[in-house]
């Protein structure tokens, strides 16, 4: 059973999109937690979440001043950035909507629901008293439906093309929390490097990775080795090296499917190059630039293969 | 009792599920009865649970206005219409002769054209008409069928019979909501099952795949089908996309499929091209090949008449099928059933004027204020003037555009159409209500148990067109004794 390249293409987006949702609701879920252990005078700026998602130029176009209430809304509720959680769901749906004849029933069901309750709690959580409970909420109902997809889609290129757009999202998010790391580092005084281990178990909190990190690591953090797991520990699910495995397990069977998989070693052979403890936060942030850029890339070659035959 | 029913009045109608004397029909006891168990709480509380049900399930169709489109949640009443098998089999078989007779009017008009020659039907109304395609001239699908999808409206008049309003043969739209509001009772009302043999309507879309399948030009185990939408933006995208999955076909836009040199259709996959055996097509014909019809659309497939005329792929309905859907024609096809099949018709049709013919036209232009007026070629219930509810100025209006253009009128008498008990606000009141079953013609015939039953929500209103504040309702059709 074959599958339009049309179908393919928002099949696609539906998961980069899905996992877009959740990542970010993930990010400023840990950013928050985060800020409350903080001592004062230590203080982390929110405007590095804009940072970290490119989003910057955007940001102030539409807000004057990065503060929290500001950046929270824009990152979570605000249906004109199109990387906030209300409009990547918006967008995951209206791709399900346009798919739903090769999908699960339950996933439209699903997807409309998170889309409801989205649209109905996003404005009323911006505010820190309701923040935690509706961001869980969203990153509940994301696992709920991939693990329903995980269960009941069929081996076939409908699974295929979800799991490359919910991996290429994933590894792209996960290289970009790192950064967070790096970029607080690069940038925190010194006096405040009893912090450090906060920072670091947050986010490995946000990759739901600080429990295997304990076991597989140690329960001391430190910003080289907790960069090095999040992106080489290959059994590790949210690790970048898990989802490039993944990425080429989904592009082996697919025909025409030589070029991605140059792009593919590409990035797998820049990742075995990644070495935390030889490289200062500045070469780290430049490193994962690079890489963000492969990532990239071997998008372009997807959708140019699979989604725009023409253009080929 | 509760005070809900207590004061049911049906009027002067035929209403679907008590007698004039007040009484549950013998097939709706069972479900009147348990409504009459439902306080008015309880009533309040399913009707949440069903517009919940909407909401969760996605069913939504989509209202074109100035502001944009908008989708709206599917009106549905929950209280369901009940119609007994022993008088739906006999509906069912006149919609199957009706069917028959129309599908031998378009494959005579496109070839020998007998029933022009014999003078039954004029030949200038059916070769001037804008649905006559004379691209289609000499061509003769499989099993001589055109019209393999037919959805007909039907109405129970205050006689109890049900006529035939109308025949849908271009895209009849409208089954998708049948199954979904079975669907909907279902988790509603679960105990409204438990002492009832209702024939269930959820195998449409198997049914529908085994007709198309019999179309296929290839000889092979399962055909390529393809459903064919003009896009998300359609008012029945929803239905489109519903039928796709059950069929387990692939749901297509035009730009997913091309003609190649050899004539067959394919469309574009991850896998390189893939041919088409059968097309489903929910556009109009007039968008559906730019080589053939309109040179402007967007939608369209550049030489997909060229594939079908070479029987390379079949498509459903055919083009040009249209020429029997148009409101004149309809005036004939008791002619064509005695004309092409030797039968007399089993279902009636509703008595109609033409205004082309002088006779009629004084008739209609005399008695406007008893009369429906039709445009020969609308849907969706636009351009209808219902003559008894409409103002002095409305009816003039009418009579000068009978005038100037008497082929684009037809009028009928104004039937009373039959009530069914409607949940509305917080009380239970008469609401007109029609029928569409739908009738699938491919190497068999089959009809769907019921149909879609819609419901004009405003009081004694005749409208029942979604698109203009209709509703609908699950329509039972209820085997044996209850």
């Amino acid at each position: 059973m074959t599958m339009l390249s049309r179908v393919a293409d928002r099949l696609y987006w539906k998961a980069r999109y899905l996992e877009r949702a959740e990542d970010t609701a993930r990010l400023v879920s840990s950013y928050h937690l985060l800020i409350m252990d903080i001592p004062s005078g230590a203080e982390l700026g929110w405007d590095v979440l804009l940072r970290i998602l490119d989003a910057e130029p955007w940001f102030y176009s539409r807000y004057r001043v990065a503060n929290e209430a500001n950046i929270v809304k824009f990152l979570v509720a605000d249906t004109d950035n199109p990387s906030s959680v209300a409009a990547s769901v918006r967008s995951a749906r209206e791709n399900v909507r346009t798919t739903r004849d090769v999908l699960p029933e339950e996933t439209w069901e699903q997807v409309n629901e998170l889309h409801l309750f989205v649209k109905e709690a996003a404005d009323k959580s911006v505010g820190r008293r309701n923040r935690q409970a509706f961001l869980d909420e969203v990153v509940s109902r994301c696992q709920m439906i991939n693990g329903m997809l995980q269960t009941t889609l069929s081996r076939d290129h409908a699974y295929r093309f979800t799991r490359l757009g919910h991996l290429l999202e994933r590894s792209d998010m996960t290289t970009r929390v790192v950064d967070v790391g790096v970029m607080e580092l690069m940038e925190r005084d010194s006096r405040f490097a009893a912090i450090d281990p906060l920072v670091w178990s947050s986010l490995l909190q946000s990759l739901s990775g600080l429990g295997a990190y304990r076991r597989m690591v140690g329960p001391l953090l430190d910003g080289a080795s907790v960069a090095e797991f999040v992106l080489k520990e290959a059994d590790h699910p949210r690790s970048v090296a898990f989802c490039l495995r993944g990425i080429r397990e989904s592009l082996r069977p697919l025909s025409n499917n030589e070029a991605a998989m140059r792009q593919l070693e590409r990035a797998r052979r820049k990742l075995g190059r990644f070495h935390a403890d030889t490289m200062s936060p500045d070469d780290i942030h430049r490193y994962i630039d690079d890489f963000q850029g492969l990532i990239n890339q071997l998008h372009d070659t997807i959708s140019d293969t699979w989604f725009q035959p023409e253009a080929r | 009792m509760n005070n809900h029913w207590s004061s049911y009045q049906p009027g002067a109608f035929y209403d679907e599920l008590i007698t004039d004397r007040g009484s549950p029909r013998t097939a709706a006891r069972g479900a009147v009865q348990l409504f009459q168990e439902l306080d008015a709480e309880e009533m309040a509380a399913r009707r949440e649970a069903a517009e919940l049900a909407i909401r969760e399930m996605g069913i939504s169709f989509t209202v074109y206005t100035e502001g944009g489109n908008i989708d709206r949640a599917w009106p549905f009443d929950i209280i369901p219409r009940v119609i007994s098998a022993k008088q739906w089999k006999k509906v069912s078989r006149g919609l199957i002769q009706r069917s028959r007779a129309l599908n031998c009017f378009i494959d005579d008009i496109y070839n020998k054209q007998r029933i022009l020659a014999d003078g039954l039907v004029p030949a200038d109304i059916v070769l001037e008409s804008s649905n006559y395609k004379p691209q289609c001239r000499g061509m003769s699908p499989r099993y001589g069928v055109w019209a393999h999808i037919c959805g007909s409206d039907l109405v129970r008049n205050v006689d109890g019979k049900f006529y035939v309003l109308e025949d849908n043969l271009r895209v009849p739209s409208g089954v998708s909501y049948m199954v979904e509001n079975r669907e909907i009772t279902k988790r509603v009302l679960p105990e409204l099952f438990e002492n009832y043999s209702i024939l269930p309507v959820d195998d449409y879309p198997s049914q529908l795949y085994r007709t198309l399948a019999s179309l296929s030009p290839r000889d092979r185990k399962r055909p390529c089908i393809v459903v064919l939408t003009p896009g998300i933006y359609n008012s029945a995208y929803f239905e489109h996309a519903f039928l796709a999955h059950g069929m387990g076909a692939e749901l297509v836009e035009g730009p997913d499929l091309m003609v190649g040199d050899d004539e067959c259709v394919y469309m574009r996959t991850v896998d390189g091209p893939v041919r088409v055996d059968v097309i489903y097509r929910r556009i109009d014909e007039d968008f559906m090949d730019p080589e053939a019809f309109r040179e402007d659309s967007v939608l369209g497939i550049s030489g997909l008449m060229r594939a079908w005329k070479a029987g390379k792929v079949a498509i459903a309905n055919a083009p040009g099928s249209g020429v029997a859907d148009d409101k004149v024609v309809y005036a004939y096809v008791p002619e064509m059933i005695r004309y092409y099949l030797g039968e007399k018709p089993l279902i009636d049709s509703v008595p109609t004027y033409l205004c082309m013919d002088e006779k009629d036209r004084d008739y209609v232009l005399n008695n406007l204020d008893k009369l429906v007026v039709k445009p020969a070629n609308e849907s969706g219930g636009y351009g209808i003037m219902v003559g008894p509810h409409a103002s002095a100025a409305t009816r003039r209006k009418f009579a000068g555009l009978i005038e100037k253009n008497p082929r684009n009128y037809i009028a009928q008498p104004t039937l009373s159409l039959s009530t069914a008990p409607t949940y509305c606000d917080d009380t239970i009141e008469p609401r007109h209500l029609d029928l569409r079953p739908f009738i699938l013609q491919g190497k068999n015939s089959w009809v769907t148990p019921g149909g879609l039953t819609r419901v004009a929500l405003v009081k004694g209103s005749l409208v029942v067109n979604s698109s203009q504040g209709g509703g609908s309702k699950d329509t039972w059709i209820v085997e044996g004794k209850v």
